[in-house]
């Protein structure tokens, strides 16, 4: 098929994913809240240890004596990769319990597009939910988010989405040979929570800091919060966009592979449309 | 006449069982056959039998072990993209559709996959919505909809990009009788009479394969075992009569199968209990002089309750040819999407 059959399918996929989910609109006002919910014990865990919201002890590690807004920036973007993952890895499974994944695979469509509208998808959804927390964060928790700031800081989130998306393809594959993707997800986050910078600077901890290398947020993280917080300039971080770029690269090839491989493998054991 | 589908010596394997006890299972044995262009064609089996297998097989949805399958002359694997445009697939079971859009947007969404631009894709769901008569729910919720229009939608996709061979596992499956008669005389008039298309169509109803088909493939645990017309089967069929009691309490039900084996012009006998009542049916050269013997030799053991000598029919013929009735489940392993 031609690329614009691809960019139709695209499409297509894009407005089915709009269609299902506006049809649950409880799970959009979920979404836009949880990740919410899960700062408030931080900071009330903070105001208790420290009896406020900074320490130089925090300044120490991350440059900024201010822990509320380390942890809202920490949120905001671990909604955007965590609803890419639960989103996109587990799309097809989601095409399994509705009976509709056979016959996507039986027509004359390369399942990566399918999977590519279902990012777009996840993509528009998460910006949706981000942009809303970042208006809650800047008008009411006193996040200094201006538009000087946004766009450097869309571009080293949109590199970071790129291979995290090619990630979640892999894992869309993986999930549809063992059938099962919460736990796997729920162990993902938990491993991204430790050995990443989300809710708390790496540093703490050599083995923290050491792992960390390895996890692309972990660059994306530092730079944001570079942006935002220390008000660098874009410019002085390319050596941490240029990590991302190959992350990108890597995982986007890795990504495809590993799904075509287990697409095959599910086919060959047959179990395709098993729940 | 060229081949639309040519299936050989196609091995489907699964594994069963964990670590050291499992084993594999054959779930299509070297099966074969070949389906003319335009052909309305049956494989009809019991469930487990290795229908569904076969038909995802045919349609790439299963890799097999071994064996090669063709369509229009293709290799389905060397060629899977041509392969899969001239396919149109339907399944039984109402989840196969997007629940919580309308019939149009479904149709709209695989429209896109099999590469319909705007103008082709309205012009085409506007004419499927008129042929099944759907015109009236088509901006609905599907979730709205009885299981027969659900049916009706899946076979609207299935013809979206007209495709030349249709695969249909189990159409009527699951469907009130309405249903069922509206889909039979849609396949066979419709489907193949008119537009010509090739149909492979699995069933366990021996009353849709004989009504429909015209040449009808017996399939029993994996293996091909006959392939002919059901004029051919019923012609070839050794007796002329089959006996069917339905009778009740009876006690020792093997010992009675056993003793009803043992007389000679008894050719095949069935024995199946539900509910208490006990269903006997024999395929025997002629009833009448055998039913005197047969009615004592049962009232030793339970009650009669009805006597019927009937003309044969596809499933007798299929019980002569494998030993097996169509309701029951031959499977020792039920993969994916096979109907118990």
């Amino acid at each position: 098929m031609s690329f614009k059959n691809d960019l139709r399918i695209v499409w297509a996929e894009f407005k089915k994913s709009v269609k299902i989910w506006i049809s649950y609109p409880i799970m959009l006002v979920f979404w836009a809240i949880a990740p919410f919910m899960w700062v408030l014990p931080f900071i009330f865990q903070g105001k208790a240890l420290v009896g406020g919201l900074s320490s130089a002890a925090f300044k120490e590690l991350t440059g900024s004596p201010h822990y509320l807004p380390f942890v809202l920036i920490g949120a905001m973007v671990s909604t955007y990769i965590f609803s890419g993952l639960w989103g996109v890895g587990n799309s097809l499974r989601e095409e399994t319990y509705w009976g509709t994944l056979e016959y996507i695979i039986v027509s004359p469509t390369n399942p990566i597009v399918v999977l590519l509208g279902k990012t777009l998808a996840e993509f528009v959804y998460a910006t949706v939910n981000v942009t809303m927390q970042a208006l809650v964060a800047t008008f009411f928790l006193g996040l200094d988010l201006t538009l000087a700031k946004i766009f450097p800081v869309f571009v080293i989130v949109l590199l970071l989405l790129i291979g995290f998306y090619g990630f979640a393809i892999a894992f869309a594959g993986f999930t549809l040979l063992i059938k099962e993707a919460h736990g796997w997800v729920h162990t993902l986050e938990w491993v991204f929570y430790l050995f990443s910078p989300i809710r708390y600077p790496v540093e703490v901890s050599t083995i923290t800091k050491t792992l960390s290398a390895v996890i692309p947020l972990t660059y994306a993280l530092v730079a944001i919060r570079g942006i935002i917080l220390l008000n660098k300039n874009i410019l002085h971080l390319g050596k941490t966009i240029l990590i991302l770029i190959i992350m990108d690269i890597i995982l986007l090839i890795t990504g495809y592979l590993t799904f075509r491989y287990l697409e095959r493998k599910t086919k060959e054991a047959g179990t395709l449309a098993q729940y | 006449m060229n081949n639309a589908i040519e299936v050989k010596d196609v091995v489907k394997k699964f594994k069963r069982g964990k670590r050291l006890r499992k084993r594999e299972i054959f779930a299509v044995d070297k099966a074969s056959f070949d389906i003319r262009e335009g052909e309305l064609f049956g494989l009809l089996g019991p469930n487990g039998a290795g229908k569904t297998t076969l038909v995802r097989c045919i349609a790439t949805l299963l890799i097999p072990n071994d064996g090669s399958i063709k369509i229009l002359g293709k290799d389905i694997f060397e060629h899977s993209l041509y392969c899969r445009k001239q396919i149109g697939l339907l399944t039984s079971g109402e989840r196969t559709l997007y629940w919580k859009l309308s019939a149009r947007e479904n149709l709209k969404f695989f429209a896109a996959l099999y590469g319909l631009d705007n103008k082709e894709r309205d012009k085409r769901i506007d004419y499927l919505i008129e042929l099944l008569d759907l015109k009236d729910v088509q901006n609905e919720r599907v979730e709205k909809y009885s299981s027969g229009m659900k049916q009706k939608i899946s076979l609207a996709r299935a013809l979206m990009h007209d495709p030349k061979v249709l695969l249909l596992d189990e159409p009527t499956l699951g469907l009130d009788p309405q249903f069922s008669r509206f889909l039979r005389d849609f396949i066979k008039n419709t489907l193949n009479r008119k537009q010509k298309k090739t149909i492979l169509l699995t069933t366990h109803y021996m009353d849709e394969a004989d009504e429909l088909c015209q040449r009808i493939a017996f399939i029993n645990r994996g293996k091909i075992v006959d392939c002919k017309t059901p004029y051919e089967y019923k012609r070839d069929l050794p007796h002329s009569e089959v006996l069917d009691l339905r009778c009740t309490g009876i006690q020792n039900s093997d010992a009675l199968l056993k003793r009803l084996k043992s007389i000679n012009t008894v050719e095949t006998v069935t024995l199946n209990t539900t509910d208490g009542i006990t269903n006997v049916k024999m395929i025997l050269p002629r009833a009448e002089p055998m039913l005197s013997d047969l009615i004592e030799l049962i009232r030793q053991t339970g009650k009669i309750l009805a006597i019927d000598v009937k003309q044969p029919t596809l499933e007798d013929v299929f019980i002569y040819v494998t030993g097996t009735r169509l309701t029951e489940n031959t499977a020792e392993f039920t993969p994916q999407g096979e109907q118990n």
